[in-house]
């Protein structure tokens, strides 16, 4: 910038502590991934391609497991947005993360239906079971803890969400059973959620 | 113009279609508050506190995001509507660290005033505070080269973030997390660089955007004086306010503490540019010229101004009035060039310079800042000066073949503005240094390599001295005012011409600026805006409690319209009733 007069005020005192996403390998869209992000743009008018944005940090997360800030960097570049659009969004949704996770992710809802079902023990017995706090990942790469708010399956609280499946009416004594499952028998263990089923 | 008629408060009142309730309110007299509106931004309605019932609908509306209908009834002051206003408050200051003694904001802040108007007297959370980055000032963090952020005082109304993305045209900023952990920041703790940066301490309504520049200087209290002008800074010719600090004549520092922004719809809105804000401390700066200088053969010595004048008498004389050539700068107002053209036929000619300096600024931003740095060049035209081949750029060329040839004996410099406002000098001072200018007269505020090598120097006013005028590039006649004395023994530029003009042998016949003015009024009258010069009458300092008198209820809305850092308007009996027809003088009166 050309033009600022120097307007020092105690340089270096006064840093923000606020914690940056994980700067991550130099980060490239594949052709393909690019392809497709190309395509969902297309079926966005040409000024609001920013539109695309969700589904341009899905492509980065699938190519790289997270996001990182070189990501967002990229899906502002593809997407055409400022950086801090890019991490507007990413900050925002539970389902980005912004450092490496686990290949399970386990979201436990801590909103009303399931915290008054008793969600809050479930999270524990959890933590218990694997051996982690939540926002944590187990030493071997298996599974990442995190609590989110309502996963929009209510009236079988408390419910989980495994990856991309649900899990529902989950006790605090379900915990042990929930893990050994993802283990041995992967997605097939879970109930899915009765929404979708009852719907489709 | 469509018009709607709805009920406020129990009268009855008529709005173009198209207006929200809340500007409804605020046009027919009434209140209500509200931070995340801003009448230059687009709707957020985020903050909640203008709330107001509105019949026939179930809940409480926020009267910023609603627009008027016929045969609305709306009621701003039910008990319904204070009780549901009362908790939004209790809610804004659940995590607000109340450390306004400490804050820049204290004094002329919004969330202060309303929450002591209509906030609950305490509050009844008993948890701890979230905070960010520490308590207290520590928690004031680095937000770009000129601002500084503290989020703790963020109440979310995103007016920064809206700012930067409507205005600016570079989304800077972004609000990261959700719900509680909210909070203000830009990708990678980078800070806003923007040339804009410093209209976010004005859109946010809390202490948590401030200026590093006007930070722990001063408190509205402290500077009670205000005064309203025009920056000089380009060809924009934004409106400006100039603030005062309260201080007894021998005490040491500057007076002039800041300049914030005034509305004016034509030229610049709510907002001014980081160079007219920031860039002023040259006027009090150590580095003005106080006193009329004469080159001897003793050197350089401080000379009353009579014997200066003598001495460009002299000068003159031993030139010959057409080998004496004069160059100005962009910054010489209209009264100085009026008076310039009266004698300008007897020099050998007179050229402008100024300097051309592109902004960098995002593609689609909404306030582009001009190239030239020159306030007056359209004003310099209107008088029928040239400006150069083109009268688009800077056109020296001329002047500096005839100062090759020899033919330019004596070059009287006109620039009274800050540094590096009569564009490249480096010629000059070569030609100088050679011998090929003989006499060089400097007419400036700011000492440089030119009155350095100058044989004359005399001291002129800044901006913010001298009641004068400027033609900004779109053709606004605008008066800027004396905020401020001049220093030493510096003297109002169009007097000091109008001096020199009897060493080329003219005679001025106006002696007042006024009546300057006038003459410019008679002359070039047909051009629009010039006839107004005639009765123009120039902003006084006045002070913030007149400020807060003259809040009638239209006005109520000012400190976001016009002067967004006013000190508290309050809202109650216990002033009385407002006086309405007590608003500040713009106009001659
Ligand atoms: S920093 Fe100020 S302007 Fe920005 S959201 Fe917070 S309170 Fe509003
Ligand atoms: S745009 Fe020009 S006139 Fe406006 S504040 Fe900036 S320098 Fe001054
Ligand atoms: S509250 Fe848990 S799914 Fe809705
Ligand atoms: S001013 Fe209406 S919601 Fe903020």
């Amino acid at each position: 910038m050309s033009f600022h007069p120097l307007m020092d005020y105690g340089k270096g005192m006064h840093q923000s502590q606020r914690a940056l996403a994980d700067e991550g390998p130099a980060f490239v869209f594949t052709a393909e991934n690019l392809a497709t992000l190309e395509d969902i743009c297309s079926r966005y008018p040409a000024e609001r391609r920013k539109s695309a944005v969700i589904a341009a940090l899905y492509l980065a997360q699938r190519q790289q497991g997270y996001i990182s800030r070189n990501a967002m960097k990229a899906v502002a570049a593809a997407i055409r947005i400022s950086t801090a659009e890019v991490e507007d969004v990413v900050s925002f949704y539970t389902m980005f993360y912004q450092r490496p996770v686990g290949k399970n992710i386990i979201q436990v809802c801590r909103t009303l239906s399931c915290a008054l079902n008793g969600a809050e023990r479930l999270t524990d017995e959890l933590q218990k079971v694997l051996g982690i706090s939540t926002g944590e990942t187990t030493a071997d790469g298996a599974f990442s803890l995190f609590e989110v708010e309502c996963l929009g399956a209510c009236d079988r609280a408390p419910v989980v969400g495994v990856n991309d499946d649900w899990h529902e009416c989950q006790r605090p004594e379900d915990a042990q059973k929930l893990v050994d499952g993802l283990r041995t028998k992967g997605a097939a263990s879970l109930t899915g959620c009765h929404l979708h089923k009852e719907h489709s | 113009m469509e018009t709607v008629t709805l009920t406020i408060d129990g009268q009855s009142v008529t709005v173009p279609k198209g207006k929200s309730v809340l500007e409804a309110i605020h046009a027919s007299g009434g209140h209500v508050p509200y931070y995340c509106y801003h009448p230059g931004l687009q709707v957020d309605g985020s903050c909640r506190v203008c709330i107001v019932k509105i019949e026939k609908m179930p809940k409480l509306q926020t009267s910023c995001s609603t627009a008027c209908a016929d045969g609305m009834v709306v009621t701003t002051n039910s008990p319904e509507v204070e009780a549901a206003r009362a908790s939004v408050f209790e809610f804004l200051l659940v995590n607000h660290p109340l450390d306004c003694p400490v804050c820049d904001k204290g004094g002329e802040c919004p969330l202060q005033d309303y929450a002591y108007s209509y906030g609950p007297e305490r509050s009844r959370m008993e948890f701890p505070r979230r905070v960010f980055d520490g308590e207290g000032v520590k928690a004031d963090v680095d937000f770009g080269p000129t601002l500084m952020l503290n989020r703790n005082r963020c109440i979310m109304c995103t007016r920064c973030e809206r700012f930067m993305k409507e205005v600016d045209g570079d989304a800077q900023i972004g609000v990261f997390q959700r719900g509680v952990h909210s909070e203000i920041a830009t990708f990678e703790e980078k800070g806003v660089v923007s040339l804009l940066s410093g209209n976010l301490m004005d859109v946010c309504p809390v202490g948590a955007i401030t200026t590093r520049d006007y930070r722990f200087k001063s408190r509205p209290w402290d500077n009670p004086m205000a005064v309203d002008t025009i920056c000089t800074g380009c060809e924009k010719g934004c409106n400006t306010t100039a603030w005062i600090k309260a201080k007894p004549e021998w005490a040491k520092g500057a007076r002039l503490v800041r300049l914030t922004p005034r509305f004016n719809e034509d030229i610049n809105q709510y907002w001014m540019c980081d160079i007219g804000r920031f860039d002023y401390h040259w006027v009090e700066s150590d580095r003005r010229l106080l006193q009329p200088h004469v080159r001897s053969s003793r050197g350089s010595d401080a000379t009353p101004w009579d014997e200066a004048l003598v001495a460009v008498k002299a000068a003159v004389d031993a030139a010959g009035a057409s080998h004496a050539r004069v160059l100005v700068s962009g910054h010489a107002s209209l009264e100085e060039l009026y008076v310039l053209k009266q004698f300008a036929g007897l020099t050998g000619g007179v050229t402008f310079s100024w300097r051309h300096r592109p902004k960098p600024q995002p593609a689609n931003t909404q306030f582009p800042i001009p190239a030239v740095d020159a306030p007056n060049l359209r004003g310099a035209k209107d008088l029928g000066f040239k400006l150069g081949a083109t009268d688009s750029a800077t056109d020296v060329s001329g002047l500096r073949a005839a100062v090759d040839t020899g033919a330019v004996k004596l070059l009287y410099v006109i620039d009274p503005g800050p540094d590096g406002s009569v564009g490249d000098t480096e010629w000059i001072l070569a030609a100088k240094q050679s011998g090929k200018i003989a006499t060089l007269i400097v007419q400036g505020v700011l000492k440089s390599a030119l009155t350095e090598a100058a044989d004359i120097v005399l001291p002129g006013c800044a901006f913010v001295e001298k009641d004068v005028t400027f033609t900004n590039a779109t053709g606004h006649v605008q008066p800027a005012s004396r905020v401020i004395t001049p220093p030493g023994d510096a003297a109002e530029d169009w007097q000091i011409l109008s001096k020199v003009a009897v060493a080329f042998g003219a005679t001025v016949a106006q002696t007042t600026a006024a009546a300057v003015r006038q003459a410019i009024a008679s002359e070039c009258g047909s051009t629009p805006g010039y006839s107004a010069l005639a009765d123009l009458a120039f902003s006084r300092p006045v002070s913030a409690r007149q400020y807060m008198q003259a809040s009638n209820p239209m006005e109520r809305g000012k400190w976001d319209t016009m002067f967004q850092d006013l000190p508290p308007i309050k809202f109650g009996d216990d002033f009385g009733p407002l006086p309405r027809a007590d608003v500040i003088p713009l106009k001659p009166v």
